[in-house]
């Protein structure tokens, strides 16, 4: 990458991340909080609980990767969302029958698996928009996992979440230096970085990459584009899914009735690729951020009565701004001009 | 046996107002070369603002005029975003989304300190058909479907928004102003989503609750690919995905299972694709759609 185009991937972050916390300052003003006070709330608090920053890091992170390797082919995952819901159920459900942590995760990860390569066959083989199914099967999964953990699966001694997973088939934790540690945001690493070595070193990821950026290359390198927009949106139901299973045999060890816990999560995989700009190393990063964001969002409400949600809005303003890369080239080129003209 | 399938078809035509009206909008948008994904945000928007501005003025019409009003405020923003800044418009309409579903929950929390809806407000006078109610939005909207089918196929503007999806640089030298025109149909587009938010809200249920439109923004744009781009089909797609809607609501009524309702609720959204799935393929979008255009 040329020096150039390091200024213009930092303009483009730090703008946006600028335009987000000035649009929701606005909305604090009207709203009659104080956005200095707000804000300091909310990083602060996001900062607080390195577990709990690294844990809810973790679940975006894989719903990053879920976004991003199908945005590199081209195609928009919306649907990680539903597929956290199903790889939750799913774990939840083999843990409860069966005890065996590796068999309920692997359930996990091929049925988000399964809903990524439903996605991709009715995009390649039907032509349905994947935005449309995406949320259509969000929807029918949410309720699904509803009526399961409120009619099948509730746990009776508590009625405000499902069964519990079994204390040995949980995912734990270790001490560190720094404090307790959950272990799943350690795999969750180790699965980008092995996801950034398949995108950059093999012949998959390369064909994935060439028929998203130019469908009629890849058909004359020999790729099958068609076939690639598949097998992108199943790796990615793959990190949908995973995100789900470390949930519940990770973290939390059930499913709330509201599904609040689970709500979100592949919503927000949406802004950490958008701002780790689809890079799995960079989302790693950008997933940090993202969880500060998130649980700042709950200290702030407990603390100041904020409502968290105004998270929501400062991400919904910044993956607009972060559609703007062009934008940024002309604010950087009007830039340049005058810095010409001055010098002479 | 009849009394009850009239009562479920009156349901339909309730349902089916608001995925016509987003998808007349977005037929509108699209044909002129722009892809809005963000109509569900836009929704919600003037569902809320519909609602607050009733709530204060006691005038339904007027909530229902501003949710318009901003709806075209809306679409004109992401209109400018995809036009002029060139952004990707399906990742600018991601954002719309998610920045409506929060703000507009702030708002609620912040005007009713209430985290899940706002109290009821006043609805639009209802008109009276075979002693059932039906709303003049419904009406209306039948009306707009005819109106823009006919502006789209058969006047001179109703062209040049086709041709600057379809073949832009043909349009260029006809001496139409792309950049224009896709921006007055992106208002247009957007006003109409405001307008089918507003019912939401404001006509339908009474009151805005958080996340009103849950989904149906996205069952409008399959309502797009159903009526292929024409604004007279989406009444027959509006009725069909609107008859399942109305079918969830209906049979949760009488069945009065808390444990089905779930199940129920999970109706409109799979009918929805597999309709979709059975239909597709014999549509055709407009050749330009989503690209940003160039002056040259």
């Amino acid at each position: 990458m040329k020096r150039e185009e390091y200024l213009i991937f930092i303009l483009e972050i730090a703008g946006s991340a600028l335009i987000g916390f000035f649009i929701g300052s606005l909305l604090l003003l009207v709203l009659g909080f104080d956005p200095l006070k707000s804000f300091s709330s909310l990083i602060i608090g996001g900062l607080y609980d390195l577990d709990y920053l690294l844990s809810e890091a973790t679940f975006v992170m894989l719903t990053g990767l879920a976004f991003s390797i199908p945005a590199m082919a081209s195609v928009f995952n919306i649907g990680g969302e539903g597929q956290v819901y199903l790889g939750a159920l799913a774990s939840l459900i083999v843990a409860h029958h069966t005890g065996n942590i590796l068999l309920s995760v692997l359930i996990g990860v091929s049925v988000g698996a399964l809903v990524g390569g439903l996605m991709g066959i009715l995009k390649v083989y039907k032509g349905v928009n994947e935005v449309i199914t995406a949320i259509m099967l969000n929807w029918i999964f949410y309720y699904i996992t509803l009526y399961l953990i409120t009619n099948i699966y509730y746990n009776p001694l508590a009625p405000y979440e499902s069964i519990r997973v079994p204390k040995s088939s949980r995912i734990g934790y270790i001490d560190t230096p720094l404090g307790r540690i959950h272990l799943i945001f350690f795999i969750s690493i180790i699965t980008c970085i092995i996801t950034y070595i398949v995108l950059y070193n093999t012949k998959i990821g390369y064909s994935i990459r060439v028929s998203g950026l130019s469908y009629k290359s890849a058909e004359y390198a020999g790729f099958n584009p068609s076939k690639n927009v598949v097998y992108s949106l199943v790796m990615g139901g793959v990190f949908g899914g995973l995100s789900g299973a470390l949930k519940v045999v990770g973290f939390s060890y059930s499913i709330d009735t509201t599904m609040s816990s689970l709500y979100g999560i592949g919503f927000d995989g949406i802004g950490v690729a958008l701002l780790g700009r689809n890079n799995p190393l960079g989302i790693i990063f950008s997933s940090i951020f993202y969880s500060m964001l998130i649980v700042g969002g709950h200290i702030m409400q407990i603390e100041l009565n904020a409502p968290k949600e105004l998270v929501d809005t400062l991400i919904g303003t910044l993956i607009i701004a972060l559609s703007l890369p062009y934008a940024y080239r002309i604010i950087l080129s009007k830039f340049k001009i005058m810095r010409m003209v001055r010098r002479f | 046996m009849i009394k009850e399938f009239i009562d479920l078809l009156f349901l339909s035509l309730t349902y089916m107002t608001p995925l016509v009206l987003a998808a007349i909008g977005e037929i509108v948008t699209e044909k002129s070369g722009i892809v809005n994904i963000g109509i569900e945000g836009i929704m919600l928007f003037a569902a809320f603002s519909a609602t607050v501005v009733t709530f204060f003025t006691g005038n339904p019409f007027f909530g229902v005029l501003i949710g318009t009003v901003l709806g075209g405020l809306l679409g004109l923003v992401h209109g400018i975003i995809s036009i002029y800044l060139r952004g990707d418009q399906i990742i600018a309409g991601i954002g719309l989304n998610i920045l409506a579903y929060g703000a507009t929950a702030v708002g609620l929390i912040s005007i009713w300190g209430n985290f899940g809806s706002s109290p009821f407000v006043a609805k639009i006078p209802k008109i009276v058909v075979y002693n059932r109610y039906i709303s003049p939005l419904t009406i209306s909207s039948i009306i707009i479907a005819i109106v823009f089918w006919w502006v789209l196929s058969r006047t001179a503007i109703g062209l040049k928004i086709r041709a600057c999806g379809e073949s832009p640089h043909a349009a260029e030298a006809m001496g139409v102003n792309i950049w224009l025109v896709r921006l007055g149909s992106t208002i247009v587009g957007g006003s109409l989503s405001g307008l089918a938010g507003a019912y939401m809200s404001i006509d339908l249920v009474g009151q805005f609750s958080r996340g009103i439109t849950a989904g149906r923004g996205f069952i409008a744009l399959a309502n797009v690919v159903f009526s292929n781009w024409n604004p007279l089909l989406t009444i027959l797609g509006g009725f069909v995905f609107g008859f399942f809607d109305a079918l969830a609501a209906y049979l949760d009524i009488i069945v009065q299972s808390i444990a089905l309702t779930y199940i129920f609720k999970i109706i409109p959204y799979a009918s929805t694709l597999i309709v979709v799935t059975a239909f597709i393929g014999k549509s055709k979008p407009p050749a330009d759609l989503g690209k940003p255009y160039f002056k040259e």
